[in-house]
């Protein structure tokens, strides 16, 4: 006999669940367009870079999942070598406890070099795309579909040293998907701290 | 370095339990204990959204070895809309460990680095080493309540149970059957043991149909991963299960859904059969050819010795050689059917059997053996059968040497079974998973392979004048041929011992000895008099009192023997989840599904998986080995045989990447498996 509480508790888990399973795109389906301010105060949307490939880059400077990668500068290189290949990369901070002026410095304290950094604080783009960690990557082609959706690399670990031996998995893909091949690894768990709604 | 390691957030010790001090075959566990500060927690073996399970690295004397951590169940981590699993307040991370013989120390020194992720709402990756002495010869039951809470906290293993989950419309339906009976009707919270397969915040549906328990969980929808067993716990109040579902699926979910299969990263080639499906009359082909190449095996060779010796006997008269010759096809035949039908039934019951499954109970052993050393002690001329059994009966078998020939072909297909040949495996797995008629079928061409030749050579007009006549010379031959009968009885008491251990093994030697005893007695005991009564009264009471004696140490041992024998060195215990977690970390694997009983096993193990270029390929390309014990009766191996397309043993399996599971063959050769492991 299930109790009024736990029907009650199910109906909120329904809900607040349904936010994030049903609204999520998966790998293979056309990216979602957004609409989200930049710490610059713009306006950023995916259909602006139509005909690109865009990553997107989930982060926050707490976490030390992401300290790992931009204190051995290694995200900063993905992100360069991407740009330099003619992607566009979009950092985005999910929640709001994100201050866009504290992001700013960070970025440039790291040497960090995206396109533009989203302040997502609604959190409405990171359920469209079902972010669930900080680091958290995707990259989209240029006709606008998802082709990779996951982690950064293959060694889910908080340890600087495991880079060097790592798999770069969004720099895979993109050489992959730059050369008009299939993506070999389309989709990988991600690891990194919570995004915080 | 001590044994308690505290930070902001976490008070972290390395506890052990050990009731019998730290020795060789004596159960021991070791265990982190984390005590969290309220709102922060570390995470499960499946951390879920986020998050990174505890890691324990151990460093322990040569002679020890630790396996995984055995979890507790975990609890639900919600923020929302994610949702973490892991344990929040105090926590002990038990494992178990093994002290080999060979370990001789006063005491067991023990070193851990710990790795833990603590979060609240940051994370923080924490480390500490740890170390701590176990003594030998004083109990450690210091912290025996934490422990038995904490191993009380692990959810029990349904082996008896058929878990499924079909992949339907984005979404895992699971059913599970063979729950006991006391949770029926309760909810459950479900947690999945693999990361990336399920959407873990999403809401599960569930409902009880009867016994069945059935439920609905959508997939993530940016699953990374397409297992085709996915362990799933189930947490009922307090008290927890765990079942391992055999997933299917993929293949149809991947053509219907909008992801865009591009990747082998969707592992949708491995649910197909590692074994291209086989065909009927495929399968009868090869159970003959099994059956014939079966001949050759050291199993059925000591009966075939027999048969060898009946033919001379028969030599002049045809019809008679014939009719014997049916006679033991008949009992070859009829036989495998029986022991088909008997497996067929007892799967049909839910039990877990394979083929050979009648030597994994010491019972059969213990039999056989006897019965081998009666006859080779019968053919060495310690006792005459005619003695050994009433007048009336003794010329009955005279008569009849139709009766004794089948008797012969019984005695063979018993113990045929142990050995496999190249292509039986395929045949006996396909066989298995087929409606009755098709299976018996293949049993009965099996028989009918192992009866083949001596069938032919029988019909043969001109046999008669090649096989030399009667003579003295047959009582020397007779006496040669019991050899190998009691080398089978040597590799019989070698196989108990593996299942129920060294005592068992000579307590079996001890029975024989007084039964051997006994035979001799019984074929000399004078025909008259007050000797042949107390003498035989006394000899009998011996022989029983012996097995009498000897059949405690015959019950089948925990665990201890069975990890003890074959693993070790490079091989490492097989579980299924030891598998997924190898592979998921990118490693190469081979798996040995082996029994001490299996004669083609044990042939392999020392030949071509001893050579020296398979071994330095194994090493070279960072492979992965585990080997998997059937000697005993065990429902995840024989689940396991039974997904890959095989009901016996031995089978090899060679794990690469995201690709299909490969099996070798049954006699691999050093080519084969080098092969399969530096192939791409």
């Amino acid at each position: 006999m299930k109790s009024p509480v736990s029907v009650l508790g199910a109906a909120a888990a329904l809900v607040l669940g349904a936010a994030l399973a049903h609204a999520s795109v998966s790998v293979g389906q056309p990216a979602p367009d957004f609409q989200v301010k930049d710490i610059n105060g713009k306006s950023q949307s995916l259909s602006a870079y139509k005909g690109k490939f865009v990553v997107l880059e989930w982060v926050n400077p707490e976490c030390p999942f992401v300290k790992k990668h931009y204190d051995s500068s290694n995200m900063q290189a993905t992100q360069k070598a991407a740009e330099a290949k003619g992607a566009v990369w979009l950092s985005v901070s999910t929640g709001s406890g994100g201050d866009a002026s504290e992001l700013a410095s960070w970025v440039k304290e790291k040497g960090a070099a995206p396109t533009a950094t989203l302040l997502d604080t609604d959190g409405k783009l990171g359920k469209a795309y079902g972010a669930r960690t900080t680091p958290h990557l995707y990259v989209i082609n240029p006709e606008g579909k998802l082709v990779y959706a996951g982690a950064i690399d293959n060694k889910p670990t908080a340890n600087k040293a495991d880079i060097k031996g790592a798999t770069n998995y969004v720099t895979a893909a993109l050489t992959e998907a730059m050369a008009g091949k299939p993506v070999t690894k389309a989709s990988s768990e991600p690891y990194g701290c919570s995004v915080k709604y | 370095m001590g044994a308690v390691v505290q930070t902001e957030q976490v008070r972290a010790e390395l506890i052990a339990h050990a009731p019998e001090g730290a020795r060789p075959g004596k159960p021991m566990w070791l265990g982190l204990e984390l005590e969290h500060i309220p709102h922060w927690h570390t995470y499960w073996k499946n951390a879920g959204d986020s998050g990174l399970p505890t890691t324990l690295t151990w460093t322990l004397p040569a002679a020890v070895s630790a396996g995984d951590i055995d979890w507790p169940a975990p609890q639900r981590l919600p923020l929302p809309p994610l949702l973490n699993f892991g344990y929040e307040g105090t926590v002990v991370l038990p494992v178990p460990v093994t002290v080999n013989d060979a370990f001789d120390g006063e005491t067991l020194h023990v070193e851990l680095r710990a790795d833990w992720l603590v979060c609240q709402v940051e994370c923080i990756p924490q480390s500490g080493t740890f170390e701590l002495d176990v003594p030998r010869d004083r109990p450690t039951l210091t912290h025996s309540a934490d422990f038995e809470r904490a191993l009380a906290a692990r959810p029990v293993d349904v082996v008896k149970s058929t878990a499924v989950a079909i992949v339907n419309d984005g979404a895992l339906q699971f059913e599970v059957r063979g729950l006991p009976a006391s949770i029926r009707g309760r909810d459950a919270l479900v947690f999945p043991e693999l990361a990336g397969v399920v959407e873990n915040a999403a809401p599960v549906t569930q409902q009880w149909i009867g016994d069945n328990w059935q439920a609905r969980w959508p997939l993530s929808a940016q699953r990374s991963e397409s297992p085709i067993q996915l362990p799933i716990v189930l947490a009922f109040g307090d008290q927890a299960y765990r079942v391992v579902t055999r997933v299917s699926g993929w293949n149809a979910a991947a053509e219907a859904g909008n992801q865009e299969v591009t990747s082998s990263a969707v592992t949708v080639s491995d649910l197909a059969p590692a074994t291209a499906q086989v065909g009927l009359v495929t399968a009868l082909l090869f159970a003959l050819i099994g059956g014939v190449i079966l001949n050759l095996m050291p199993c059925v060779f000591p009966v075939l010795s027999l048969k060898v010796l009946a033919l001379t006997q028969h030599a002049g008269n045809r019809r008679d050689r014939w009719s014997s010759a049916l006679a033991y096809t008949a009992g070859v035949v009829l036989s495998f059917l029986a022991l088909a039908g008997l497996l067929i039934a007892a799967r049909a019951g839910g039990e877990q059997l394979g083929w050979g499954f009648q030597l994994q109970s010491p019972a059969t052993i213990v039999a056989l053996a006897a019965l081998f050393t009666l006859i080779g002690l019968n053919l060495a001329g310690l006792f005459e059968v005619g003695s050994f059994v009433p007048s009336s009966i003794a010329s009955l078998r005279a008569r009849d040497p139709t009766l004794d020939s089948f008797l012969t072909g019984v005695l063979a297909a018993a113990v045929a079974s142990p050995c496999t040949a190249p292509f039986m495996g395929a045949a006996l797995g396909a066989a298995l998973t087929w409606p009755i008629a098709q299976s018996l079928a293949v049993f009965a061409v099996l028989g009918l392979g192992v009866a083949a030749p001596y069938l032919l050579v029988s019909a043969v007009p001109a046999i008669g004048r090649w096989l030399p006549r009667p003579g003295r010379w047959m009582e020397t031959f007779r006496m040669v041929l019991a050899f190998p009968m009691f080398a089978t009885v040597v590799w019989l008491t070698w196989v108990l011992g593996q299942q129920v251990g060294i005592d068992g093994a000579a307590a079996l030697l001890l029975a024989l000895l007084a039964l051997a005893l006994g035979a001799w007695w019984w074929g000399r005991r004078p025909e008259t008099g007050a000797a042949r009564v107390w003498v035989s009264v006394g000899i009998a009471a011996l022989t029983v009192g012996a097995f009498a004696w000897a059949s405690p140490t015959w019950r089948v041992a925990a665990s201890e023997a069975r990890v003890a024998a074959g693993v070790g060195g490079i091989w490492q215990p097989w579980s299924p989840d030891r598998v997924s977690e190898l592979r998921a970390a990118g490693r190469k694997v081979f798996v040995d599904f082996t029994a001490a009983w299996c004669v083609t096993c044990q042939y392999n193990k020392r030949t071509t998986l001893a050579d020296t270029e398979v071994l330095e390929a194994f090493e070279a390309n960072k492979v992965a080995l585990l080997r998997a014990d059937w000697t005993s009766r065990d429902g995840v191996i024989a689940a396991e045989l039974e997904r890959l397309g095989r009901s016996g043993v031995p089978v090899y399996v060679f794990y690469h990447g995201a690709s299909a599971p490969r099996l070798l063959s049954e006699l691999p050769s050093v080519k084969e498996v080098r092969e399969a492991v530096t192939a791409n």
